[in-house]
């Protein structure tokens, strides 16, 4: 048997009962026509067919036997007779039936006034941090505020560069040759100067955008200090440090950097 | 699954409807209308006359307690017939099944038909008797199956509603009960059957 016939075998019965559409069934009558061992397979299925009739007479007979006028009376006498005995179900309820029935109401109204005070309480939340967002827009008004902020935050960083550098020019002033070593001169000259410059390049837009001229012009001299000790740092000898002593004294800067000190102290915002 | 509609009498509706309000008259006639139908799928799958009226008013009395649960969207008879089918299946588990040699379930290979030595030598009624006995050996589906569609000549379609399955299913199982009854009746009816 090859598998067409495989496949023809199993839409036999089918066939035989008239449940295959036109096609299906004009394919297998022309395989039918070809096939010998398909013919046989339907033989068998027909010498079946055969035998399950042979109970038709039984059925028949037993179909005669029944008095088919009386037995809806029977029936409905078994059903009307003991009627309190065999109520009627309930019809079954479809899905939205059982979502709208009355006693689900006390719930629907808990989840009204859940879902209400829920949204409330979200606008509320939502309200609040919209009217931050909107005092953050207008920042715009109090921009002097933040100006006043900035100044101060300039005048505190200038304040304390002066105070730095006057702790190192101080230390410059009370250094002798005798007392110093070489090592500690060096490691200050560089350290300190170096810290001092990149202060000083931090507080310059401050000072500029705030124009603090005076303070500007100390400070500028202080870096040209500095950055003269970073030049010569490596082989700081005596006489350098006899120079830089003299420069400092020359320029007055420590008193200029007292006078400007208090100045700013007294002019805090 | 695809619901479709047999031709049933136009005024089945109305009947259902005054059925629901406990009208007698209405009931009667469904009854008068669907009760052979109810019979010959009882007495068929049952064969005892006693057994098959039994589950005919079982299932006309079932009726009249869920008639609220039909959908007037759904055939009123393959609906009946859902009815007196799980009857016949519940009937015939308490009755029939317990003094079997086999349940019904078993596999045909282990089905073991009593083997006869003449095999052309069956009268009419042997052969009856023999088809009635493999008929037993199938699973209740299959024999449902072959029982609606042979004795019923309900369509595949219809048949699958009944049973809640699809129409593919049914002409699966009816093959199967077709090939199994085929080789349960070969030692009685010759080589090729």
């Amino acid at each position: 048997m090859n598998e067409r016939c495989k496949r023809i075998n199993r839409e036999l019965v089918a066939f035989l009962y008239g449940e295959l559409d036109n096609n299906t069934r004009e394919r297998i009558r022309s395989h039918l026509d070809i096939c010998p061992h398909c013919q046989e397979e339907l033989q068998g299925i027909k010498e079946l067919v055969r035998a399950a009739d042979s109970l038709n007479d039984n059925v028949e007979e037993a179909m005669a036997s029944v008095d088919w006028d009386a037995l809806p009376n029977q029936i409905s006498d078994a059903v009307f007779d003991h009627k309190s005995a065999l109520p009627q179900e309930a019809p079954r309820r479809s899905f939205w039936e059982i979502l709208v029935q009355r006693r689900l109401k006390p719930v629907y109204a808990a989840l009204l006034v859940g879902l209400m005070l829920g949204s409330l309480a979200t606008l509320i939340v939502m309200r609040t941090s919209l009217l931050r967002k909107s005092r953050g827009e207008s920042f715009s008004v109090s921009r002097e505020f933040l100006d006043r902020v900035e100044l101060e935050m300039a005048r505190r960083d200038t304040l304390d560069y002066l105070e730095k550098s006057q702790y190192v020019l101080l230390d410059f002033i009370q250094a002798s040759p005798e007392k110093t070593p070489q090592s500690w001169r060096c490691d200050l000259a560089s350290e300190a100067a170096k810290d001092l410059l990149a202060k000083k390049r931090y507080i310059n837009p401050q000072l500029d955008k705030f124009h603090m001229a005076k303070a500007k012009e100390i400070c500028d001299q202080i870096e040209f200090l500095f950055f003269e000790l970073t030049q010569v740092s490596d082989q700081l000898t005596e006489e350098d440090l006899q120079n830089i002593q003299g420069l400092i004294e020359e320029k007055q800067l420590l008193f200029k950097i007292k006078l400007l000190k208090r100045d700013l102290e007294e002019s805090e915002v | 699954m695809e619901i479709t509609r047999s031709a049933e009498p136009h005024n089945v509706p109305l009947l259902v409807g005054r059925i629901k309000e406990g009208d007698r008259e209405a009931f009667m006639e469904i009854t008068r209308l669907y009760q052979k139908k109810v019979y010959l799928l009882a007495y068929s799958y049952l064969r005892n006359n006693e057994d098959a009226l039994d589950v005919v008013q079982e299932t006309f009395l079932r009726l009249y307690q869920k008639v609220n649960m039909f959908r007037s969207e759904k055939n009123f008879q393959t609906w009946l017939l859902q009815i007196a089918k799980n009857l016949c299946i519940d009937y015939y588990r308490k009755n029939y099944s317990r003094n079997k040699d086999f349940r019904s379930d078993k596999d045909v290979e282990e089905v073991n038909v009593p083997a006869q030595n003449d095999k052309n030598s069956h009268s009419f009624s042997d052969i009856k008797r023999v088809f009635v006995e493999c008929l037993d050996r199938l699973t209740e589906k299959q024999r449902m199956i072959f029982v609606m569609k042979h004795y019923n000549n309900l369509e595949y379609k219809e048949i699958a509603q009944i049973l809640r399955i699809s129409v593919g299913t049914v002409k699966s199982l009816h093959f199967k009960s077709t090939q199994n009854l085929r080789a349960l009746m070969t030692p009685y009816m010759g080589e090729k059957t």
